[in-house]
């Protein structure tokens, strides 16, 4: 057996953030791998059109973006493993990742992990998505077209959902836990205007009913207490997001949403392990704020490395 | 290998064959389906000797949808001997394929 391989670096998820970082770190002539486990592109891949990256004047699909992304990285040496981190030790020289696929080393880490939609924390929630239960309105909301639907959460994201599915639905179900939205009032006339919106107020989900497929939801009243059923052929459920950070608890510093604290520089609370992309705390998530970190992290840890860990 | 499309014909031909058979039910316009493209290939290249990996386009062959009971897409399942042994609905990872594969072919 020869010396197990040190890659230069690890980037762990293959988003924008991630490939970002790829792409740099291998044009700068580091070693690179991408731990990516299902496909590129993270969130974005499930973006029907981006509309605000700069240099597709027309949009793009997220998909097809974060494909380009990838292969860009890839035609300068940047390599992808179709893997899913199961540990990571980031602490000792070199970092040791435990895949699915195996383990892997490597003198610096990326994590580019990203975020996933907030769940509700119901019995069955998992087990009935795609089965009635969704997160994302522009991904499967073709899917109820002329059919019912309930649309959890008072931010901006549940009012753009409710849009959206008020457009394809017959009926759209909206149910917030306040008597009023936190949207921006940009949504406020259009969902007002929508004749197939109701609003349920003071309303919080505490079941979801089904046999094969999600067939309706139990509300209950926060001020009351009192319980009502309301049948639905899907609930759509948009509660914010959650940073993907357990992998690193107890390693790297959390801020108290559970996203890894790392400023501008993306440099985390352990040297040569740097944070971007939605994980990382930030004030604006988007494609190009986690494209931007990308190419920071791989300049930090250059300096890192010629620091000559 | 990569996984190619089968129509109904090839199908039935298939699942009466040697090799065990996985489908991935899949549609152009499903985006959850083109995220699971890349780690089914990865499967298709793997698995190549042991299982037929093949896709079906449920807006071409919804016959076959319909008597494979898929109502949700994607959604993989393994045949063996003409018969469905398991199935799973948009796995996460290519990790959750190969568990299901591993699982699906030890029953």
């Amino acid at each position: 057996m020869g010396e197990p391989h040190i890659f230069d670096m690890i980037v762990v998820g293959g988003g924008p953030g991630g490939y970002t970082a790829a792409l740099y770190a291998a044009r700068a002539g580091l070693d690179t791998l991408v731990l990516e486990k299902l496909s590129a592109g993270g969130q974005m891949a499930l973006t029907g059109e981006v509309d605000n990256y700069p240099g597709f004047e027309e949009g793009i699909d997220g998909f097809t973006l974060g494909e380009k992304m990838q292969r860009q990285a890839e035609r300068f040496g940047a390599k992808t493993e179709y893997a899913q981190v199961e540990h990571m030790d980031l602490a000792p020289s070199p970092k040791v990742l435990e895949t699915s696929e195996g383990t892997f080393l490597a003198k610096t880490v990326v994590l580019a992990t990203g975020a996933n939609p907030r769940a509700l924390g119901l019995p069955n929630e998992a087990a009935l998505t795609g089965r009635g239960v969704a997160y994302c309105a522009a991904c499967d909301g073709m899917r109820y077209k002329g059919k019912t639907v309930v649309v959890v959460g008072g931010g901006n994201s549940a009012a753009a959902d409710a849009l959206i599915l008020s457009r394809i639905a017959q009926k759209v179900i909206l149910v917030h836990r306040r008597d009023t939205l936190r949207a921006t009032k940009v949504y406020h006339r259009p969902l007002m205007e929508a004749k197939n919106l109701e609003f349920r107020w003071n309303s919080v989900v505490t079941e979801l009913l089904h046999g094969d497929k999600l067939t309706g939801v139990k509300l209950k009243d926060v001020n009351t207490g009192e319980e009502t059923v309301l049948p639905c052929d899907g609930v759509f459920i948009s509660v914010g997001r959650k940073p993907a950070a357990e992998l690193v608890q107890g390693q790297l510093e959390l801020d108290r949403s559970g996203y890894v604290v790392a400023d501008e520089t993306t440099k985390t609370s352990l040297p040569g392990v740097y944070a971007v992309g939605d994980v990382r705390t930030k004030p604006l998530r988007q494609v190009v704020t986690a494209v931007a970190d990308g190419a920071t992290a791989v300049h930090m840890a250059e300096e890192y490395l010629a620091g000559g860990r | 290998m990569a996984a190619i499309d089968i129509n109904q014909e090839q199908f039935q031909q298939m699942i009466q064959g040697d090799k065990p058979v996985l489908v991935d039910f899949w549609a152009p316009w499903c985006g959850y389906c083109r995220r699971i493209g890349p780690a089914y290939e990865k499967v298709a290249e793997e698995y190549g000797d042991r299982l037929a990996v093949v896709k079906i386009n449920i807006d071409e062959e919804g016959t076959l949808a319909e008597e494979a009971r898929v109502e949700v897409i994607p959604t993989l399942i393994l045949y063996r001997d003409g018969k469905a042994v398991d199935s799973i609905v948009n796995p996460g990872s290519k990790a959750a394929i190969d568990q299901f594969i591993q699982a699906a072919l030890s029953q």
